[in-house]
């Protein structure tokens, strides 16, 4: 069409009379050729129909770039374990006896928090309510922080970065009185000291 | 040409590394390119990365590191199932040989125990790194969801695997930790004998921890990190900052 154009200067085009109540903006904007100051010489193709808009590239090669620092890491962790392996024994005590109860009695230590919160609420509070509002508010914690979904620098989301922080920083406690304060039948104890009234040579914990 | 450049260069020529390798060291984007991408194992990663996932100081590698754990702890327990019978008369003393009389038995049993307490902890820290840095908020929600599954799986593995030694750390762990779920309303009686096989721990105890330790829950455990996997791409890759 644009070669035509260029090639019988439309005089003949005629622009059909609109009723000016109902002139558009495209209306307004028909001239007829002739009473344009300038006229179409020729159509410059585009390279695409949508142009891109490249963005500075900001990525490296997946080899070596992430992979030797994956391959590294998982090297260090391998010659970590060996060396535990080599020179740290796994615990084991004696057969399991059911009328034997040991002195104390601890779970595994990711659950530690929890049995220590046994010694001072109900055990409702401590074994069902608690794990599963921690359970079940860090599973949910994306859909209940629906904050500025851009602010991830720490300066701006406060409010979650500190009750974030005092959550396990609580857990943390309660593990850590729980494996070196709790001594014979789960009383409070301190480990190597021997002028506390309540002191016992080493704690009960084992791995 | 630095020291290490001109060892680097005598290695890659010497007839024992031309032996080796096939093919010369991929110094060209489309050779590392295909490096990734026809690798099976390795084309869970993208070719090309964005330049701060390359940063050490960014991820710690803690979820890379503990899928690592899981592996090993695959590989190991594999070994160690060999020798262990899931039987209360039994358990305790195939635990015993396999530390004595087994060939690399205590060795393979140490790195078992010592991944597994590894992998807990650094499961945790990596859910703390993506705490920290936001990155669980769209469009990433649902991947932090599945990693909070993954984090539970992975307690419940190490926990299920606490009681097979059957010593008596183990056994009186396993018994405090049921109590604690023994609490729970109305599904207390249940979930107890469904877990326990009886009212209380006992052979029926030791066949189910230990049918969950070595495939329900690795299972489950592998459907997971697939998801968890494959979500970290179709949510445009490793998170950053914005």
């Amino acid at each position: 069409m644009a070669d035509h154009d260029v090639k019988a200067p439309s005089e003949s085009r005629v622009v059909l009379p609109v009723d000016p109540a109902r002139r558009t903006e495209i209306d307004k904007q028909r001239v007829p050729m002739s009473a344009r100051p300038y006229r179409l010489l020729a159509l410059v193709k585009q390279d695409a129909v949508v142009r891109v808009q490249k963005e500075p590239d900001d990525t490296v090669m997946t080899w070596p770039h992430l992979l030797s620092i994956e391959f590294l890491a998982a090297g260090m962790m391998s010659i970590l374990l060996l060396l535990m392996g080599l020179f740290i024994n796994a615990p084991l005590e004696e057969l399991a006896n059911s009328n034997v109860t040991p002195a104390v009695a601890k779970a595994p230590w990711y659950f530690l928090g929890l049995q220590e919160l046994l010694a001072y609420f109900h055990p409702v509070v401590a074994g069902v309510l608690v794990p599963g509002f921690v359970f079940m508010g860090g599973a949910l914690l994306p859909y209940i922080d629906r904050g500025n979904i851009h602010a991830t620098r720490m300066a701006d989301r406060k409010t979650a970065v500190v009750l974030f922080t005092m959550l396990w920083l609580l857990g943390l406690t309660l593990t850590f009185v729980a494996i070196f304060f709790r001594g014979p039948g789960y009383s409070f104890t301190i480990p190597y000291l021997p002028f506390f009234p309540n002191s016992i040579d080493g704690f009960h914990f084992a791995l | 040409m630095s020291f290490l450049e001109r060892m680097d260069e005598t290695l890659r020529r010497s007839v024992v590394w031309r032996s080796l390798f096939r093919q010369p060291y991929a110094n060209d984007e489309r050779s590392r390119a295909y490096a990734v991408m026809n690798n099976v194992f390795l084309h869970i990663h993208p070719v090309r990365v964005r330049q701060h996932a390359v940063k050490f100081a960014y991820t710690f590698c803690l979820g890379g590191l503990s899928f690592f754990l899981f592996l090993v702890l695959t590989i190991t327990g594999v070994y160690l199932m060999f020798f262990y019978v899931p039987s209360a008369t039994q358990a305790y003393t195939d635990i015993l040989d396999i530390q004595t009389k087994v060939a690399f038995g205590l060795l393979t049993r140490n790195i078992h125990r010592w991944g597994a307490h590894l992998m807990v902890f650094f499961v945790f820290l990596h859910m703390m790194r993506v705490f920290y840095h936001g990155a669980y908020k769209p469009p990433r929600e649902f991947n932090w969801v599945v990693g909070v599954v993954l984090l539970f799986t992975t307690i419940l593995l190490s926990f299920s695997g606490y009681l097979l030694p059957w010593d008596q750390i183990a056994y009186w762990a396993i018994t405090i930790g049921t109590n604690m779920g023994g609490y729970l309303p109305l599904f207390n009686t249940p979930v107890n004998r469904l877990l326990l096989g009886g009212l209380e721990v006992g052979q029926n105890t030791l066949l189910r921890f230990y049918v969950l330790h070595i495939m329900f829950l690795p299972l489950v455990a592998a459907i997971f990190l697939a998801v968890h996997f494959w979500r970290i791409r179709k949510d445009g890759g490793i998170s950053g900052p914005l």
